[in-house]
């Protein structure tokens, strides 16, 4: 049985869900939304896990799911908490299970995409960088710093330099115009993140355990992710195929992370040499397999409920 | 250069910093998270060669990761000065991308570094109660069992760091390298320490067991930032050891 967390209708969710029911595979959605019925508990024995999932009243022994898919968001965002103050008995049962759910999800043997510690190279895109370019990729030139004199003269090396968060607060990538530059001064709040600006194009890989689905994406803004925010801004997505050394090296960087799922963003300059970018250890894919039809759903409901035939 | 990384009021690193300095480990600077927050300049390049990182203090020191050989790292957090005058709705976003910006700072160290910066905590992985106890099993440690239920009036308890019961005599012991120091252990609880250690990926670590009912002693819980004074002079001499090392 496939153990799916989250809210059903959210995109990526939906669409594992769907193809576990074509595939005949039995599975049961924990709606983070209906916390107030949901209890969990599990327990640690000479290292066997064991326990119990009690969902509106049906229970679900926890050593029978094999496979857990979990897209679960800050329950703070949750509508059934909204106003609702943090130390509410209402708040505080939510965390309980998000919190039970998450250590279980740490320990269970079960085939779990993605485990919680594992996800978390992505809140330190700079750190994550060191690991990706372990892997033989490799990264854009940047700098991190609270200096603007530095910033002006990694300027005047690169010619183009583009700025966005480092942590896993998701930002729009901007290029460092005149604008940004009149407002340099404010870095001296913090230390902020400029890298060269890599011209080619981008490609996201999605690898599924030992399954690889790469994407072309042309676009014409910075950050295709926006380009409808742009007058004029277009993104076409297009299914390709990546060369087989490259598709293992990607292979080797999800393993190496420890994601059975990953999406990583790859940028191929004209000279054919591959930055990676980022590796989002919780891609929603729905958004390239709904534009490309590629069967990234599938493999993910195949992966979760361990059988590829 | 030599680093020890640690939080204003970490006496237990003070006492490190003074017994590496007696053992010979020099020169050896001591930043405090303090010293860190009043950083007038941080320079943190990355790319194909690797990462390098220059910082100036306020009082004029200038760290760079060229000149640096090794690190006790005791930090727990990104210390900022500044935070406090953000803006309320930048606040969070603030201190996110400090603390994204110090992993990465700590995580690029060169040489030994005691524990080496994971997402999961500055100076070490820090793990779930849940997490160590199925570690510890794994390791060949005896441990009790543990629960952990979302249900009402039963055992959910977030905040648990032990197994220990309340007023249980417990012992201490420090792993690093392979050696085992602290209160006397038996061999066979030795190994399975050295073992976690492996298992959990971390270089220096603390261990707590705990007398069950029985009289026997079972794990009760694990740190990556444990009091190092327990270990006495054989740990200063074993970091001593790993930090210059190579």
């Amino acid at each position: 049985m496939v153990l799916l967390c989250g809210i059903p209708s959210e995109s990526p969710l939906a669409l594992v869900g769907a193809q576990l029911r074509r595939l005949g595979v039995p599975h049961v959605f924990l709606n983070q939304r209906r916390f107030a019925y949901t209890d969990l508990w599990f327990a640690l024995s000479n290292g066997h896990v064991s326990g119990r999932l009690s969902l509106d009243g049906r229970a679900y022994r926890l050593e029978d799911f094999r496979g857990v898919y979990t897209r679960l968001m800050d329950d703070r965002a949750l509508p059934e908490l909204k106003d609702e103050p943090e130390d509410s008995e209402r708040s505080r049962r939510s965390h309980a299970l998000l919190d039970t759910l998450m250590q279980w999800c740490e320990v269970t043997p079960a085939r779990v995409v993605n485990r919680t510690a594992p996800m978390g190279s992505n809140s330190s895109k700079p750190y994550q960088s060191q690991l990706i370019r372990e892997q033989g990729f490799s990264i854009p030139e940047t700098l991190i710093t609270n200096d603007p004199e530095l910033v002006r003269e990694f300027l005047s090396r690169h010619q183009q330099l583009i700025y966005k968060s480092i942590s896993g607060i998701r930002s729009v990538v901007e290029t460092l115009d005149e604008s940004a530059l009149a407002r340099l001064d404010h870095i001296r709040w913090c230390p902020t993140q400029f890298q060269e600006y890599i011209p080619g194009k981008n490609v996201r890989v999605h690898t599924i355990d030992t399954r690889v689905f790469a994407t072309e994406v042309v676009s014409n803004v910075t950050d295709y992710r926006y380009a409808h925010l742009h007058r004029n801004g277009e993104t076409t997505l297009s299914p390709t195929q990546l060369p087989d050394k490259l598709a293992d090296r990607c292979l080797r960087l999800s393993r190496t992370l420890g994601l059975a799922f990953a999406g990583i963003d790859l940028k191929v300059t004209p000279d054919e040499r591959v930055y990676c970018l980022e590796v989002n250890p919780s891609p929603a894919f729905s958004y390239y397999e709904s534009n490309t039809g590629q069967p990234i759903a599938e493999a993910v409901a195949r992966f979760l409920s361990g059988h590829w035939a | 250069m030599w680093l020890v990384l640690c939080e204003t009021q970490d006496v237990a690193a003070q006492w490190a910093y003074l017994g590496l300095r007696a053992r010979g480990v020099e020169p050896l600077e001591l930043l405090t998270s303090a010293n860190l927050a009043q950083a007038v300049s941080w320079e943190h390049r990355l790319g194909d060669k690797g990462a390098y990182t220059t910082f100036t203090l306020a009082d004029g020191r200038r760290i760079s990761s060229d000149a640096v050989r090794g690190a006790l790292n005791r930090l727990l957090t990104a210390p900022s000065a500044l935070l406090p005058l953000a803006r309320p709705s930048e606040k969070e976003y603030a201190s996110q991308e400090l603390v994204s910006f110090f992993l990465s700072w700590l995580h690029s160290l060169p040489g030994p570094v005691l524990n080496r910066a994971t997402p999961q905590g500055l100076s070490g992985q820090w793990r779930h109660l849940s997490e160590w106890v199925c570690l510890a099993a794994g390791a060949g440690l005896p441990v009790s069992s543990y629960a952990l239920s979302t249900e009402t009036g039963t055992g959910y308890a977030p905040f648990q760091s032990s197994l220990a019961p309340p007023g249980a005599a417990v012992r201490t012991v420090l792993v690093l390298a392979n050696q085992v120091v602290g209160d006397s252990i038996p061999e066979a609880m030795a190994e399975g320490c050295r073992r976690l250690g492996q298992l959990s990926n971390t270089a220096l670590l603390g261990i707590d067991f705990a007398a069950n009912a029985e009289g026997y002693w079972t794990f009760a819980s694990a740190t990556p930032l444990p009091d190092l004074r327990p270990g006495g002079e054989a740990l200063l001499d074993a970091l001593a050891t790993e930090l210059t090392r190579g």
